[in-house]
């Protein structure tokens, strides 16, 4: 039988081989092929208490997509991602305990009608977004969401994000997840996503209790992850995850149970990269504690 | 609330109607809470309407959790959240897990915190109360951490112990594992290859072939090193599936492992899997074979 991920490959030190990454990513010279993910940080973007500072966050969204798509500014790059006319959908994620925050909503709102999107052409949701008007009508989307760990896959990131499109959540939910992919082929997704946003303000590592969450396991990373490629960025925010699980839980507990769905995103479903050596990996401001 | 397949709302209903519909509806009592349990504690006060989520509705409750508790005799959940004049708030969820074993089970595969004294086991820690009592698992959650808030989850905690009746007994399965050594408050209890891994990662596949018919118990054991060994017992239904069961784990884990299930891992450490009857015995991280031989001869297993 096909070899699976166990604990003793974290004793061999085999598992980034397995799930289909490398320690050196993003470090050779044939970046122009790769799938762009740009890393973004700033000190001040929150606050001792953790509150946003939306000033701060709306220059990390611009510079981080700016530099994305080679563009000048924050405006000219959404310009290049929506058109005028467009109906656009942004996915959002209201998870009561670790939502998308409403300041990088806005942000992300704000480009878009700079970009010469109609403000009633803009949705906003997450559970209803299957009979959403603006949802079914969108021509575009933009996939935005926290990054955090997962009981059954793993890890909750920009791919997991769209599981509200699917029919029925629980088919989604065997093998650890496995197939999570495949939501990006479905007739109201497919071809639409033109940036994928992974919000590592305040991600979160472990979790704890009936629904996963404690406050312990939350840190202020104040960071963005953005990309074109949702398995990419998946896959930088899962080499986060695993860093500060590293740091903290201890090497035995780097990998939470099973973020398989990521690599099999690419190599089953091939909606983008998982490989973190074809990734051309950007990384802006701040790098204290970066880990990545 | 009632929120499940057999009546998707049922809202405006008094407290004790709702807690009949439930009985009728074969849901288990969790609806008698509404009326029982307080709806304020201090300056908190219960918000919104009481739901109760079923087998087949815990999904609208949970994001990914749900198998976790599907995995167990889970029956209904019965929630209600609770504010402060600041607009903070906590939840308050108490699930019947069918009997006193399952809500030790649920209970007892995510202890990390000290105990609250609340129940027959209990724990707090950062804005996080759980405890069980008889069939019952009870979590109160607050997204964020202070003394003041603490105090508040706790006398929850009391008020709502008072209200779900005598306590049980743990799962027979404990019985087995021999005293000495043994990391008591370490032990889990479970049935699938998920709440294994979440309590201590051992494959991405279900190599083991655990599902809701096999029971488990994961231990840990002081073994003269640092770090404890871990023995994880398992009874299937049947001799022929632990005997399989065993065959899948050593080719998928330790193939290099002879007859006798030994082999010794990267680490220095040896892994060991030993049948007896239906069931099947696995110690991980042992500082040596003699060791992992020994703590299974310990074992204190029914002669069926």
């Amino acid at each position: 039988m096909k070899h699976p991920l166990t604990r003793r490959d974290f004793l061999k030190g085999t598992t980034s081989a397995l799930l289909g990454a490398s320690l050196a990513f993003g470090r050779d010279g044939q970046a122009a092929k790769k799938a762009r993910v740009v890393l973004i940080r700033h000190r001040d973007v929150l606050d001792e208490n953790s509150k946003v500072n939306a000033d701060i966050l709306q220059g990390m969204l611009d510079e981080s997509v700016a530099r994305l798509l080679d563009q000048p500014d924050g405006v000219k790059a959404f310009q290049t991602l929506v058109k005028p006319g467009e109906t656009v959908g942004i996915k959002t994620n209201v998870w009561s305990f670790l939502p998308t925050p409403p300041e990088l909503e806005d942000a992300i709102k704000r480009r878009l009608i700079d970009a010469g999107i109609a403000p009633d052409k803009i949705g906003l949701d997450d559970h209803t977004v299957r009979t959403n008007p603006l949802f079914v009508n969108a021509t575009s989307l933009i996939n935005v969401r926290p990054c955090r760990t997962h009981y059954l896959a793993g890890m909750s990131g920009c791919i997991k994000n769209y599981i509200m499109f699917g029919e029925s959540q629980p088919f989604y939910h065997p093998d650890s997840c496995a197939d999570l992919g495949s939501l990006f082929k479905l007739p109201q997704v497919q071809g639409k996503t033109r940036l994928n946003i992974l919000c590592v303000l305040t991600p979160q590592f472990h979790g704890r209790g009936p629904h996963h969450f404690s406050r312990r396991y939350v840190w202020n990373y104040k960071g963005l992850i953005v990309g074109r490629d949702p398995v990419a960025v998946d896959a930088i925010g899962l080499e986060l995850i695993k860093a500060k699980r590293r740091e903290v839980l201890g090497k035995a507990q780097e990998l939470p149970p099973v973020p398989k769905h990521i690599q099999l995103a690419d190599t089953r479903h091939g909606i983008g990269t998982s490989d973190l050596n074809a990734i051309e990996f950007i990384k802006l401001g701040w790098d204290e504690d970066i880990l990545i | 609330m009632r929120v499940s397949t057999r009546g998707r709302v049922l809202c405006g209903l008094s407290a004790s109607l709702l807690a009949v519909l439930v009985h009728l509806a074969g849901g288990g009592a969790v609806g008698e809470f509404s009326a029982k349990i307080p709806k304020k504690i201090g300056a908190w006060t219960a918000i919104g309407e009481d739901r109760i989520y079923d087998r087949e509705t815990l999904f609208d409750y949970m994001d990914g959790g749900a198998e976790v508790y599907l995995a167990f005799d889970y029956r209904d959940v019965w929630t209600r959240r609770y504010a402060d004049p600041g607009g903070r708030e906590l939840t308050l969820d108490i699930y019947d897990m069918g009997s006193s074993a399952e809500a030790f089970g649920i209970f007892s595969c995510d202890r990390e915190d000290p105990p609250a004294g609340i129940g027959q086991d209990s724990e707090y820690g950062f804005g996080l109360l759980r405890f069980r009592q008889g069939r019952y698992y009870v979590a109160v959650t607050a997204t964020f951490d202070d003394e003041a808030i603490g105090k508040v989850i706790l006398e929850l905690g009391r008020e709502v112990v008072k209200h779900l009746g005598p306590p049980g007994p743990g799962p027979d399965m404990l019985a087995f594992l021999p005293a000495a050594g043994l990391r008591a408050d370490r032990t889990s209890y479970f049935h699938s290859a998920i709440n294994l891994n979440n309590r201590f990662f051992v494959s991405s596949e279900n190599i083991l072939q655990l599902e809701r018919s096999t029971d488990c118990v994961f231990a840990e054991f002081e073994a003269g090193v640092q770090e404890p060994a871990s023995l994880l017992l398992i009874r299937y239904p049947d001799e022929a599936k632990a005997g399989a069961a065993r065959r899948s784990f050593l080719a998928g884990y330790a193939p290099e492992a002879g007859t006798d299930g030994l082999a010794r891992t990267e680490n220095g450490k040896w892994v060991f899997a030993s049948l007896a009857g239906r069931f099947l015995a696995v110690v991980f991280e042992s500082p040596t074979a003699e060791w992992a031989s020994n703590l299974v001869s310990s074992l204190r297993l029914p002669k069926t």
